[in-house]
């Protein structure tokens, strides 16, 4: 088959984004050529607009179009609770259960010396004078249950106690509607340690 | 546990070989370079996940061919169970049980096997990290949380580590090592207490194998020594291990690694209260390991119910015609076993055996 530029140029964008492999790019190639003018312009311009309007909130470090975002800037949101996550991702998830009544922080990241990551290349001293300045009266540490996460956990936890205000830390357990003999021996480990009395 | 049967296709030098085993011992014979060793290898793989000869699965693969397959068919605590590796080389390996796909770190305990060959007589002279590894394998074979925890651990020291060469170059940031040596004490406490749960049991073990090989004229006792304390062990080995890691901070930068911790400890072998290390004569050397080897079937049937399978590589040649006829007593009837050896006739009494031929990647029985 001939050469054909832009195509080939397509498909090398495609295959760039995370979980795409030459196949799939070459499909998904296919399928925008096969697409009428208007409709990949929309999504050429859903990219476009999405980079150009979306930013970080600066108080929060979540993804917004508006800054403060939607939820910081919301006055039914409790100020006096920040969760503090490692990824904006994980406020969307926090988000899915509309039971989370307060704010967020996003750290963008997790301590991992090994990578290079220490406290300077995280969303903390923003953190700290939010504390300073707000009237934070509880902080949840919601970072992954791994042992970076459980470090990040750890150092901001020392940070902020000096600050008045309480630190807790999210509960790692079973997963609600599973099966008990089906969690792995981590898991149900963790859950009997955090057992409670009834 | 009982094995069998086994599959390879491009296994090292096994182009395609099924192979059925008896519940009893199975003996491999055949001149060296054969390939008896490879089938003690397969399933050692299955009960650990990688080979005991090499760290590379590439190694595994016959050498002008892309990909291996091993397969497993066990049976553990009677119900049959199937767990298949698909080695292809450049890539990682993808490990099937019972037709499922499992991680690396989930093969540990499903088939449990012990090794016995002849660099396992280091783990009296060798290196502390040598019985270090072979007290892990073991407490992980009999708990898959041991395992993932060391795991974690091996990590978080990984972390400390990387933390200390950055503190000594930037003279700052000191307080942040405090967050990874939390979590280091509590995992250095639950190793070291499952350890010492091993060890107490795996010593009394020993011991009662040792003064059955020597006639109740010796007697084996395990020692842990917890690297930054003396003789005893603190009672509240987090507390304990939270005050060594600061007091040895300034020592730790400067070294830029971790100097407690279970990735430091040792065990040490002692036979009539002598270090058996330096002060062991090499035939008192070799009862302690096989009465070492002895004590894990033992602990392992503890554990799990039921004995793991025995893998004996080439060590019959190393032990004398008391010590091979005392093993070969223990395991008869009793343990699903397989040797590798060059000499059919270092077994003149195993009739309970079935004895395979080994030549050029071939078997016959």
């Amino acid at each position: 088959m001939a050469h054909i530029a832009p195509l080939a140029r397509l498909v090398e964008q495609f295959r760039r984004l995370p979980g795409i492999g030459p196949k799939s790019a070459t499909r998904l190639a296919y399928h925008v050529l096969a697409m009428d003018r208007t409709q990949s312009r929309e999504l050429a311009e859903a990219i476009i607009e999405a980079k150009e309007k979306i930013g970080y909130c600066s108080v929060c470090f979540n993804l917004t179009d508006c800054d403060p975002c939607q939820i910081c800037g919301s006055d039914t949101r409790d100020t006096g609770l920040i969760c503090v996550v490692e990824e904006p991702q994980d406020v969307a998830a926090m988000e899915r259960t509309r039971e989370y009544r307060g704010r967020y922080h996003v750290l963008h990241g997790s301590l991992s010396p090994l990578d290079g990551v220490g406290p300077d290349e995280l969303r903390l001293k923003e953190l700290l004078v939010r504390i300073h300045d707000g009237e934070t009266q509880e902080v949840i540490m919601a970072t992954n249950p791994d042992v970076e996460g459980e470090a990040t956990a750890m150092y901001i936890a020392r940070l902020l106690k000096p600050l008045g205000v309480k630190v807790t830390r999210i509960g790692h357990g079973l997963p609600v509607g599973g099966d008990l003999e089906y969690a792995d021996e981590v898991t149900l480990s963790k859950a009997l340690e955090n057992r409670r009395e009834m | 546990m009982r094995v069998d049967k086994l599959y390879l296709r491009n296994y090292r030098n096994y182009t395609a070989l099924e192979v059925g085993f008896t519940n009893n011992i199975n003996i491999f014979v055949g001149e060296n370079a054969q390939g008896k060793t490879n089938i003690l290898e397969a399933i050692y793989l299955g009960a650990v996940g990688r080979s005991h000869r090499t760290a590379e699965d590439d190694d595994l693969v016959m050498w002008d061919q892309d990909s291996a397959s091993v397969d497993l068919f066990f049976t553990r605590q009677g119900v049959a169970n199937k767990m298949g590796f698909r080695l292809i080389k450049g890539r990682n390996k993808e490990i099937l049980l019972n037709d499922f796909a499992i991680k690396p770190r989930e093969v540990i305990g499903s088939l449990n096997a012990v090794l016995f060959s002849p660099e396992d007589l280091w783990l009296i002279k060798g290196a502390p990290s040598l019985r270090r590894r072979f007290l892990d394998i073991e407490i992980s074979q009999a708990s898959p949380l041991y395992y993932r925890n060391l795991l974690q651990y091996n990590r978080v020291v990984n972390q400390r580590n990387h933390l200390l060469k950055k503190v000594f170059d930037r003279k700052k940031l000191p307080d942040l090592l405090t967050s990874w040596e939390e979590q280091l004490a509590n995992l250095a406490e639950f190793i070291v207490t499952k350890r010492l749960e091993a060890v107490k049991k795996l010593g009394m073990l020993a011991n009662l194998m040792h003064r059955r090989l020597t006639g109740s004229k010796e007697s084996l006792s395990f020692v842990y020594q917890l690297a930054g304390s003396d003789a005893n062990i603190p009672g509240d080995l987090y507390g304990w291990y939270r005050s060594k890691l600061e007091e040895l901070r300034e020592l730790d930068i400067a070294r830029g690694s971790t100097s407690v911790g279970p990735h430091r400890d040792d065990i040490i072998l002692r036979v009539n209260n002598r270090e058996l290390r330096s002060f062991g004569s090499q035939g008192q050397q070799r009862t302690g390991i096989l009465a070492l080897k002895l004590a894990e079937l033992e602990f392992l049937k503890s554990e799990t119910g039921e004995y793991p399978v025995l893998l004996l590589d080439d060590v019959m040649s190393e032990l004398d015609s008391l010590r091979r006829e005392q093993l070969l007593a223990f395991i008869r009837d009793r343990i699903q076993t397989f040797i590798t050896a060059t000499d059919a006739t270092l077994f003149p009494a195993v009739k309970a055996g079935r004895y395979f031929r080994v030549k050029d990647g071939l078997i016959t029985e």
